[in-house]
């Protein structure tokens, strides 16, 4: 537990040095797209972490998840403004709604402890 | 489970990195980066104002066209002014002109070529050399002169006193008219049986008509300026 919890620290960290460091730059235009990839990947840890204290985790589920609800939320934006549709507003709260359930979730589980 | 924690430490990575970037992106200085909108509204603007430009260039190209095809036209017209005023001056007789016509020789009677005669039995007058010229203007003569004294509108002929006066000018005996035109056909209208020629000679003055290639014939000399005489105007003319 305590491993893969100092594991996933290190990871994070190690990601945000790089991230940091990296002379990676994307256009201002491009922006909300990762805006909104970032959103449904926080999304998928909570619910990650919700399905480790559930007993339910799945590899598989969370990694394909992770991957797919962070390309489809940047293709949804992306068609969105191609169409002149806001769908980048229905992303942030399909997801925001599914993040504060999920962190509803994790809170009963920490304090019914 | 070392496979499930190395996903889920590949995932908080990746998570990072993307977290790290956005934050690189959104976090810098207002003034090198644009809202998304903004941009487009930009870019929209600028793809008006090229479309303008574009446009305002193929007017000007046009413009540039029509002025180079005034000039070229007030060009032709200053030419074609420049061949009428010549035209009329030419029959004005305010310039010398030059072309194949005749020559006319007319002169008394010498004195004593007659017997008993002491003076000119017969002295050319005015209504001779009018005959004269009239004949020549009748037989498409262009231009004619008399002792050098160009014809013209208002020139005249008359008998002033013993001699004879053109464009107020005084020419003595002998008379030399000039005239351009087809030779043939001013000698020919002058030489006519019963005509001027004819009627000089049974008067016993000499009257010698040469045809001539070229002949020379100069300006009017005198100021043409019209006092009295006005154009009449269309609209006075009803």
């Amino acid at each position: 537990m305590w491993l893969g919890i100092s594991l996933t620290a290190v990871a994070l960290i190690a990601g945000v040095i790089i991230g940091l460091n990296v002379p990676l730059f994307i256009p201002q235009i491009y922006g909300k797209y990762l805006g909104i990839a970032i959103l449904a990947a926080i999304d998928s840890v909570f619910g990650g972490v919700r399905a480790g204290m559930e007993e339910r985790f799945d590899n598989a589920i969370f990694v394909s998840g992770f991957v797919s609800n962070t390309l489809l939320a940047a293709g949804l934006v992306f068609i969105g403004d191609r169409l002149g549709v806001e769908l980048y507003t229905a992303a942030v709260v399909a997801f925001g709604v599914r993040l504060f359930q999920n962190l509803a979730a994790i809170r009963r589980k920490l304090i019914k402890k | 489970m070392p496979t499930r924690l190395y996903a889920v430490a590949l995932v908080a990575f990746v998570l990072g990195l993307l977290i790290t970037v956005q934050a690189r992106v959104a976090g810098q200085p207002p003034g090198e980066i644009l809202p998304a909108a903004r941009v487009q509204e930009l870019t929209a603007e600028l793809r008006r104002l090229e479309e303008a430009s574009a446009g305002l260039r193929r007017e000007a190209g046009e413009l540039e066209q029509k002025i180079a095809a005034a000039k070229q036209g007030q060009t032709q017209a200053r030419a074609a002014l420049q061949t009428e005023i010549e035209k009329y001056r030419i029959q004005a007789g305010l310039v010398p002109v030059v072309g194949p016509g005749v020559e006319v020789m007319i002169h008394n009677m010498p004195a004593g070529s007659l017997p008993g005669t002491e003076q000119y039995v017969f002295a050319v007058r005015d209504e001779d050399l009018l005959r004269v010229v009239n004949e020549l203007w009748g037989a498409g003569a262009e231009a004619i002169a008399v002792n050098g004294q160009r014809l013209v509108s208002t020139s005249e002929i008359r008998l002033a006193g013993t001699f004879i006066d053109v464009n107020l000018q005084r020419i003595t005996p002998p008379y030399t008219i000039v005239a351009i035109g087809d030779p043939d056909v001013l000698a020919s209208a002058l030489e006519i049986e019963g005509g001027v020629a004819e009627m000089l000679r049974a008067f016993g003055a000499s009257c010698l008509i040469k045809k001539k290639d070229t002949v020379r014939i100069p300006a009017y000399e005198g100021t043409m300026a019209f006092q009295y005489a006005r154009p009449i105007k269309e609209e006075v003319r009803g």
